[in-house]
């Protein structure tokens, strides 16, 4: 045992004088930073303001006697993406056991009151899962599905107000509704970049371009403003002017990670449906597009994470998403010397969202090329 | 059988089929181009007059001649065109007389600004941290990878409050700062060395900073190795030589106890702005080298590696030379993208072309001129750097070379 660590250790930390030289001062340095990190975090930081404020974190300054609807929301939410997951990998039994796992974490972390709707959330993402799983014809309904679910989520979370959506949960609904309504519109800019007419070919290239050249938060800006210059009767609420800025503006990317996908569909499979008498748009429709979406998951996927990341910038047009959450928190001058306390709170959840998209996309990619082997 | 139906006739009638079925298309293919073309006009047209109804029911006029009007307002920091002494084109702080396009101007300055110091340190950390994946060394490999992790699944914007709001603002205020080497770091700012001027009207100091700028231009167009070392010689042998006559001065800052004088001063918000910015865009340049350095074939280590080269020479001469051909597209890519995310700048209050857009939206409630005029900005800022990468792409990549 001690032979085999030494070793290791030669191969590995000392095989040669520089590796030494970095060892040497990179180890005492790093441990040092844990030994300060461990320290604070089991010592000195007081983390009882995260369970007391973590109403405010999750769904912002949504009335807290209304909040059942933010679990009906959560429930739709998870009901989604299982039915998606179902989609790439069986559900196990083993993963029974992993859902368990993750329902005890989240309980031991807000408190025995959330258990029955935590359960009732997790037994639902479950349910999907193995409908989709082992129900081939319910993935056909997927697509439709999903929409009613935006739809529902959008009728039950509305009558208190839109203004008042806020928290993780505002974050992860961003995210969702821009990632699915950005799919159509790039697939759309995709087809009209490489479609025969060169007018159609050369506005979507423009849009593409400009939407790629310039910030996020100034489209989004951009249309905050300008949509009640638009269109003054309709009054859209805050949420919704966000959502189709990020829409607009996520739609570019899509667009060119649909564009790389259409060029990977060799030209044989366009000539060999032409060959059999399809029209150009069926041959678009049922044999290069899902052969290519099958190319892009992996990177639509990462785009997601880009999206998820990007939902912080909401609060240039006044809304109160987690971060935003997090530092109203701390403005409250009771809580003003837990600054490093809630960071760290965000930072993990943001990272821990982040990681599961990441694996996600990495098992997609090695799931898909094991496919076309 | 009759003349209908021999062939010569068939052909003959096919032939007109032929003809009138692509003249057919030909029409078709015009008229779905022109519709095309109308529908997208007649959306501008109607875009564009909803907009001006729209503003005129709040009384605004769209005109762009409010750029000529007095600011009204200060900056916290910031430099910009003026024209006091006449003829010449000067370089100065922004003051509230001066008009909104020169506070775009300063808006445009401060974020070139920090895109440029940007986009130099996180290639040098971004290079440092994907060769620090690939390192021998256990300990470095993860602390590599689990730094670019991080960094690259959490929002860049949480990254940028938490370097403004827990770790800038946390600094020691000045009286009590870190000082070493003349750089003193405070809550206040960073303060540095700065190289001053003094050789005004000393020909042989005009001479040698001509030829500091020859050699720069050296360095950067010429195409021979050996001359390039030359200037690089030449660059360090000239400065130092202005230093010894006191052409060039170093100025120290000089710490009070408010405020420190003299030197050049980084404001907090621009060194929170560019520590996550810096961090953020070489965890994904890291990404990118260690993504070309796996992509090489393995042939060209094992080659290295039968030639008896070690392995931080096969690195230097073999390994990169060859990678940074091959990302320097993705590198420009990376590049815009940071020039994109400054404008995140608004969020700390850092002077940034978008925050000082937001600042003139609201004193002069022309918000939609200005987004054309950051928009331009943001566009012909993209196009720079994509141009300034294509032409280093072209001048490195060797005819032949493996791309």
């Amino acid at each position: 045992m001690i032979a085999r660590s030494l070793t290791w250790s030669r191969h590995n930390l000392f095989g040669k004088p520089f590796d030494v030289l970095l060892s040497l001062t990179v180890i005492p340095g790093t441990l040092w930073l844990i030994y300060q990190a461990v320290a604070w975090a089991v010592g000195m930081a007081q983390w009882d303001i995260i369970p007391q404020s973590l109403r405010v974190l999750m769904i912002g300054i949504f009335p807290a006697d209304q909040a059942w609807r933010s679990w009906v929301a959560v429930a739709i939410i998870a009901a989604l993406l299982g039915a998606a997951l179902g989609c790439v990998f069986a559900f196990r039994t083993r993963h029974a056991g992993f859902l368990a796992l993750v329902l005890a974490i989240l309980v031991s972390m807000t408190g025995v009151n959330t258990l029955a709707a935590l359960t009732a959330v997790l037994v639902i993402f479950a349910s999907a899962w193995i409908l989709t799983s082992y129900v081939p014809m319910s993935r056909r309904v997927l697509i439709p599905a999903s929409f009613t679910g935006l739809i529902a989520i959008f009728a039950v979370m509305s009558p208190p107000g839109a203004g008042l959506w806020g928290g993780l949960l505002l974050s992860v609904l961003l995210t969702l509704v821009t990632a699915v309504l950005s799919l159509p519109i790039g697939v759309l800019l995709a087809f009209g970049r490489r479609s025969r007419f060169s007018s159609l070919r050369m506005i979507s290239t423009a849009y593409i371009e400009v939407m790629r050249s310039v910030p996020l938060i100034l489209v989004v800006y951009w249309i905050w403003i300008l949509m009640p210059v638009l269109t003054p009767e309709l009054n859209l609420a805050d949420v919704v002017r966000g959502m189709v800025g990020f829409t607009l503006f996520y739609s570019a990317y899509v667009a060119e990670y649909v564009r790389s996908g259409l060029q990977a569909v060799p030209r044989g499979q366009t000539e060999a449906a032409r060959s059999l008498g399809m029209s150009e748009f069926d041959i678009n429709r049922s044999i290069v597009l899902p052969q290519a979406l099958r190319v892009v998951v992996p990177p639509l996927v990462g785009n997601v994470l880009d999206i998820f990341n990007a939902a912080p910038l909401v609060f240039i047009i006044g809304l109160t998403d987690f971060l935003r959450a997090g530092q109203m928190i701390l403005a409250n001058p009771q809580y003003g010397n837990r600054t490093y306390e809630v960071y760290s709170f965000l930072f993990f959840t943001y990272f821990l969202v982040g990681s599961l998209i990441t694996f996600v996309a990495r098992k997609l990619e090695a799931h898909l090329a094991r496919g076309s082997r | 059988m009759t003349l209908e139906h021999t062939n010569a006739t068939g052909l003959t009638v096919e032939r007109d089929l032929t003809v009138a079925r692509r003249r057919r298309n030909r029409i078709r293919y015009h008229a779905t181009q022109l519709a095309v073309v109308v529908a997208a006009l007649a959306l501008v047209v109607l875009f564009a007059v909803a907009v001006k109804e729209g503003l005129a029911r709040h009384g605004i006029k769209f005109s762009f001649s409010f750029l000529w009007d007095a600011a009204g307002f200060d900056i916290s920091e910031g430099k910009t065109f003026v024209f006091d002494s006449g003829f010449w084109l000067g370089f100065s702080d922004f003051t509230s007389d001066r008009s909104i396009a020169q506070a775009f101007v300063a808006g445009i300055v401060n974020t070139i600004k920090v895109a440029v110091l940007a986009i130099v340190l996180s290639t040098v950390l971004g290079t440092l941290l994907g060769v620090g994946r690939l390192s021998t060394n256990w300990v470095v490999r993860n602390l590599s990878f689990w730094c670019v992790e991080f960094v690259r699944n959490t929002p860049l914007l949480i990254q940028l409050v938490f370097w403004y709001f827990a770790v800038v603002l946390h600094f020691p205020p000045i009286a009590a700062a870190a000082k070493f080497y003349g750089v003193i770091i405070s809550q206040q700012g960073l303060y540095v060395p700065a190289l001053t001027w003094q050789g005004e009207g000393s020909a042989v100091a005009i001479a040698l900073a001509s030829a500091c700028w020859v050699a720069v231009l050296g360095l950067v167009f010429d195409r021979h190795r050996t001359t390039r070392w030359i200037c690089l010689g030449a660059l360090v042998a000239l400065p130092s030589l202005m230093l010894a006559t006191g052409t060039l001065a170093l100025d120290f800052p000089v710490a009070s106890k408010f405020q420190a004088s003299g030197g050049t001063s980084i404001s907090p918000e621009m060194a929170a702005l560019l520590l996550a910015i810096v961090f953020n865009s070489a965890s994904y340049i890291a990404e990118i080298v260690r993504g070309s350095i796996d992509a090489l074939p393995k042939g060209q280590w094992e080659a290295a590696a039968s030639l008896g080269l070690g392995r931080r020479d096969t690195v230097n001469d073999i390994i990169l030379p060859q990678v940074f051909r091959v990302v320097l597209p993705s590198f420009g890519n990376q590049y815009i993208s940071l020039t994109k995310n400054t404008a995140l700048g608004i969020a700390i209050g850092y002077p940034e072309l978008f925050n000082i857009y937001g600042t003139i939206a609201n004193q002069t409630g022309h918000s939609l001129e200005g987004i054309v005029i950051v928009m331009a900005s943001y566009l012909i800022l993209s196009w720079i750097i994509s141009a300034a990468v294509s032409w280093a792409d072209r001048r490195l990549s060797n005819p032949g070379a493996m791309r």
